[in-house]
């Protein structure tokens, strides 16, 4: 039957979907909104008043901390980018391409899973006894007469917190990724098999174009995490790497609001360019 | 033939990828174990004990490493998490069926919806206290605020499933219900409603331990320490001293998350099952 | 058929999805106790005049009548019209007896308990389903699933029942037994049936009075004989799937195709030249034999046995297959040669012609 059977009354009417506008717009737009407009407000030393000024821009500008941050954040963010693609996209060519049982598979991606169902903060902590100079590793490595001496540079350092991100964040890069692989249709790679080509060629030429949407979706998920981080950076790093996010914590936590939303303006503009880019690179609209 | 190796490459590889996932769990559940009062968070366990699984529930004689304020804060969470449950599901399921019709605007209000779990915490829980504290001039407050922006995270989540499962849904059973003189409003509680209840109790999972773990939205939205969430208790234990009993309590969480997971897995298997039942009698027919 | 006695009537009811004219300005009505059939290839708007009589769809303009009155803003659960849906649509999560008592276990008029539960047991004997009363709707077989479906609908004792397809999901066999039991079950009830197929047998075999739609618009209506005898035009001698159609040019009275020149005394006015000659009324002579009228030469390709009757098929010189039915009635079928030439002829006088020119 070919006969259109959209629009239909009573099904779904419009107005179902008021009050989960009017909830977004009240709880996401207008804050968002507001960290802009608390931007150009003046700071005294424990308060705010709504007449406009550029001073808490201009001081996060000429500030090395402020500015700094800037760039520890975009350094972090793509550091953090690589790795949890290199971790991650061998793991979902296995998962996704490789192994033809569905039933493994799921109980792969299960098993990837799992550790969410962990507090977020726990995990972040988990790290410390792993990395520290008593730490796990180090006692493994001493064992096995790899090393002499600890190493000290695993905890508290930058090291430390990209590699508790890239654990913590891997995960959002195998399951898009996977979940691309898994609908390619394996005749095709049969099909370039046949035709003689080998495992390097049908991989850059079929398997990862195809995936591509999603490593962009993968990447758009641990992009808006990484960007919004402040806790593993805080918990890792002992404070010695601060995030746009770890000076958004501090300037709340000693009241200068004005100089928090403009990091949190920044901080927005920062994530906004960073989707947009990736959208350029696939129309996610067509693949999904 | 590059199958041949490359397969059991990367199968090595992925046991090698799952050990990195879990490996910080087996050391946190180890040291969970230390010695206490005296033990010390990291290695070696100078003697295997429970202490600090006793501690967390008060058995143990008072000593200098004060017990987790995690009591209270529990209670908050697990209230906060089932607020925010029922009204991100309830908003996810209207937001949803509402998407069933196509409406001008549909695609922008799609986007204004999913943006919901991309901006990040931190910054709908500046601006939700920057509007709290100048605009509205009220107190923050878990039950609240963070109540809110909790919702405004975990409401997308609910929404993107429940659109998966009305998007497969046969809207022809709605139409007879209505052609026997059934209002639209008594087909969906009678007919739709148990026919995507599978999809509202996953959308339920989804809000319940979103919210649960939430942290970032808290850390700015709860307001004082009177309004500690879980998860902000436990931060509040990172910037003093860390002693097991934080490894202890991290072990147990996940064990409630594993209990909540098989929960649920309980009532989507029971409903599978009958769907799979079904499924079979169609073959059978 | 007049007003007062009309169950139904729409009256210019257009209805467009994205500038596709799905109805065009149709206008039907039915009686009281009618069955009344509609037949149209898919996309001719035949499921939309359903869903617009029930109330899914609003027309874009044009009203709807229903036991004389206005329902054309009226919700479809006010109308109290049955519907009955191609996929049956049962409620998959009930039991048979739920299914059935649904309408009256939860629609606005209250019907007490004992009544819901001794007009559910009616029906259920009715329609043949005594003893699957409790089993799930996914435990019966098709047909019974049909029951269910019409069962349903007929408990609320509707003036008025719409039906999709009904038959089409169903195996040849079991739509033949459920033809002559929806015509048994409606004949008892006293309801009107506006029944839609996409399958001109149905349509013929079915229908008090047949409709036949194109393209949005009604193209004939009446008796299933008069259809089938003196199609309106060719594209319902198309549908009909019964007649081998011919192009070509009428002038003066003579209609000139690929059999030549041929008489054309009576024509029937439409859009464009069409000579059109039933299946059954072709013979098949040998090359050699004198022709008895219009003669076209065609080559046997193969032949189908469709029970009753033999169904052969000839290839003409530009690739036209030309379709000769021999019914069985009348004696054991001829063999043909396969690849082998034979002149089809007919009698003018039976067949029919369509053009500008005619009356």
């Amino acid at each position: 039957m070919s006969d259109a059977t959209v629009a239909v009354k009573g099904q779904g009417p419009s107005w179902l979907i008021l009050p989960g506008i009017v909830w977004m717009a009240l709880f996401m737009v207008v804050p968002i909104a507001m960290i802009c407009y608390v931007s150009f407000w003046t700071q005294t030393t424990f308060n705010i008043s709504s007449t406009p000024t550029l001073a808490s821009w201009k001081q996060f500008f000429s500030s090395d901390t402020y500015t700094g941050a800037l760039w520890t954040t975009v350094r972090i963010w793509l550091i953090v980018l690589a790795t949890t693609f290199i971790i991650g996209y061998p793991t979902a060519l296995f998962v996704g391409l490789f192994v033809k049982s569905k039933t493994l598979s799921t109980v792969l991606l299960v098993i990837c899973v799992i550790p969410f169902w962990t507090s977020f903060l726990i995990r972040v902590l988990a790290w410390r006894p792993m990395l520290g100079k008593e730490g796990a590793i180090n006692i493994i490595l001493m064992k096995l007469h790899i090393i002499s001496q600890p190493i000290e540079v695993l905890l508290f350092t930058e090291l430390s917190v990209i590699i508790g991100m890239s654990q913590i964040y891997c995960v959002f890069m195998v399951g898009p990724i996977a979940f691309m692989l898994g609908r390619i249709d394996r005749n095709i790679i049969e099909a370039a098999r046949d035709l003689g080509a080998g495992f390097g060629r049908i991989f850059w030429k079929i398997i990862f174009p195809l995936s591509l949407p999603g490593v962009v979706v993968g990447a758009i998920f641990v992009s808006v995490m990484v960007l919004g981080e402040f806790a593993t950076s805080g918990a890792l790093s002992g404070r010695k790497v601060n995030l746009l996010g770890n000076i958004i914590v501090t300037q709340v936590g000693s009241l200068k609001w004005a100089m928090a939303s403009v990091t949190g303006v920044i901080l927005t503009v920062v994530m906004g360019l960073v989707i947009a880019a990736f959208l350029r690179i696939v129309d996610l609209k067509q693949e999904l | 033939m590059e199958s041949r190796v490359l397969k059991p490459m990367l199968a090595v590889y992925v046991v090698a990828f799952i050990l990195f996932l879990y490996g910080p769990f087996f050391v946190l559940g180890i040291l969970s174990f230390q010695q206490g009062p005296d033990g010390g968070p990291q290695f070696p366990i100078t003697e295997w004990s429970t202490y600090w699984y006793q501690q967390i529930f008060g058995l143990t004689p008072p000593s200098r490493i004060a017990p987790l304020p995690v009591g209270e804060a529990l209670i908050r969470s697990l209230i906060l998490a089932f607020m925010t449950m029922v009204t991100s599901t309830v908003l996810g399921v209207m937001s949803a069926q509402a998407f069933r019709r196509k409406f001008r605007g549909s695609s922008f209000v799609f986007y204004l919806i999913v943006l919901g779990m991309m901006v990040p915490g931190v910054l709908t829980g500046l601006g939700t206290s920057l509007l709290a504290n100048n605009v509205f001039g009220i107190t923050r407050h878990w039950y609240t605020t963070a109540f809110a922006t909790h919702v405004a995270y975990t409401f997308p989540f609910a929404f993107l499933v429940m659109l998966a499962i009305l998007n497969r849904f046969d809207g022809s059973v709605e139409e007879a219900a209505w052609s026997l003189g059934v209002s639209p409003f008594k087909t969906f509680r009678k007919v739709t409603f148990p026919l995507i209840f599978p999809g509202v109790l996953s959308a339920m999972l989804f809000a319940f331990t979103l919210s649960f773990d939430e942290f970032p939205r808290s850390l700015f939205a709860a307001g004082g320490t009177e309004d500690q969430t879980l998860p902000l208790a436990i931060y509040g234990t990172f910037s003093v001293e860390i002693h097991p009993n934080i490894f202890a309590f991290g072990v147990l969480t996940t064990l409630f998350s594993f209990a909540l997971l098989a929960v649920y897995g309980i009532l989507m298997g029971m409903s599978v099952r009958r769907a799979r039942k079904l499924a079979m009698q169609e073959e059978i027919a | 058929m007049t007003t007062q006695t009309a169950i139904f009537r729409i009256d210019g009811v257009t209805k467009s999805y994205g500038g596709v004219k799905a109805l065009d300005s149709v206008t039907l009505e039915a009686g009281v106790n009618e069955y009344l059939s509609l037949l149209g290839p898919s996309g001719s708007g035949k499921t939309t005049l359903l869903r617009v009589i029930a109330g899914f769809e609003v027309p874009d303009s044009g009203r709807v009548f229903f036991q004389g009155r206005d329902i054309t803003n009226l919700p479809a659960h006010e109308r109290g019209i049955g519907f009955v849906f191609q996929n049956f649509a049962l409620f998959p999560h009930l039991t048979v007896r739920a299914n059935i008592a649904f309408g009256m276990a939860n629609g606005a008029v209250a019907v007490s308990a004992q009544e819901t539960a001794r007009r559910t047991q009616a029906v259920i004997d009715m329609v043949g389903l005594t003893g699957m009363e409790d089993r799930g709707v996914d435990q019966i077989s098709g047909g019974q699933r049909q029951r269910v479906a019409l069962a349903r609908t007929l408990v609320m004792q509707p003036k008025l029942v719409l039906l999709d397809e009904p038959l089409g999901a169903l195996d040849a066999n079991l739509r033949g037994r459920m033809r002559n039991e929806l015509r048994a079950i409606r004949e008892r009830m006293g309801v009107t049936f506006l029944h839609v197929t996409g399958s001109e047998t149905e349509a013929l075999a079915m229908g008090d009075s047949v409709v036949v739609l194109d393209r949005g618009r009604i193209i004939q209506r009446g008796a299933p004989d008069d259809i089938y005898s003196t199609p309106a035009s060719p594209d319902v001698a198309h549908f009909l799937n019964r007649f081998n159609l011919f192009d070509g040019t009428l002038a003066g009275g003579t209609f000139i195709g690929p059999f030549g020149t041929v008489a054309a005394p009576k024509v029937t006015r439409a859009a464009r030249d069409v000579y059109a000659i039933r299946y059954d009324r072709l013979r098949v002579v040998p090359l050699s034999a004198p022709a008895m009228g219009p003669a076209l030469k065609a080559t046997y390709i193969a032949n189908e046995y469709l029970g009753s009757s033999v169904m052969n098929f000839f290839e003409t010189v530009d690739g036209k297959v030309v379709e000769v039915e021999h019914h069985l009635s009348l004696g054991a079928p001829e063999t043909y040669e396969p690849r082998q030439d034979y002149l089809l002829t007919w009698s003018p006088d039976q067949a029919i012609v369509f053009g500008q020119e005619g009356t």
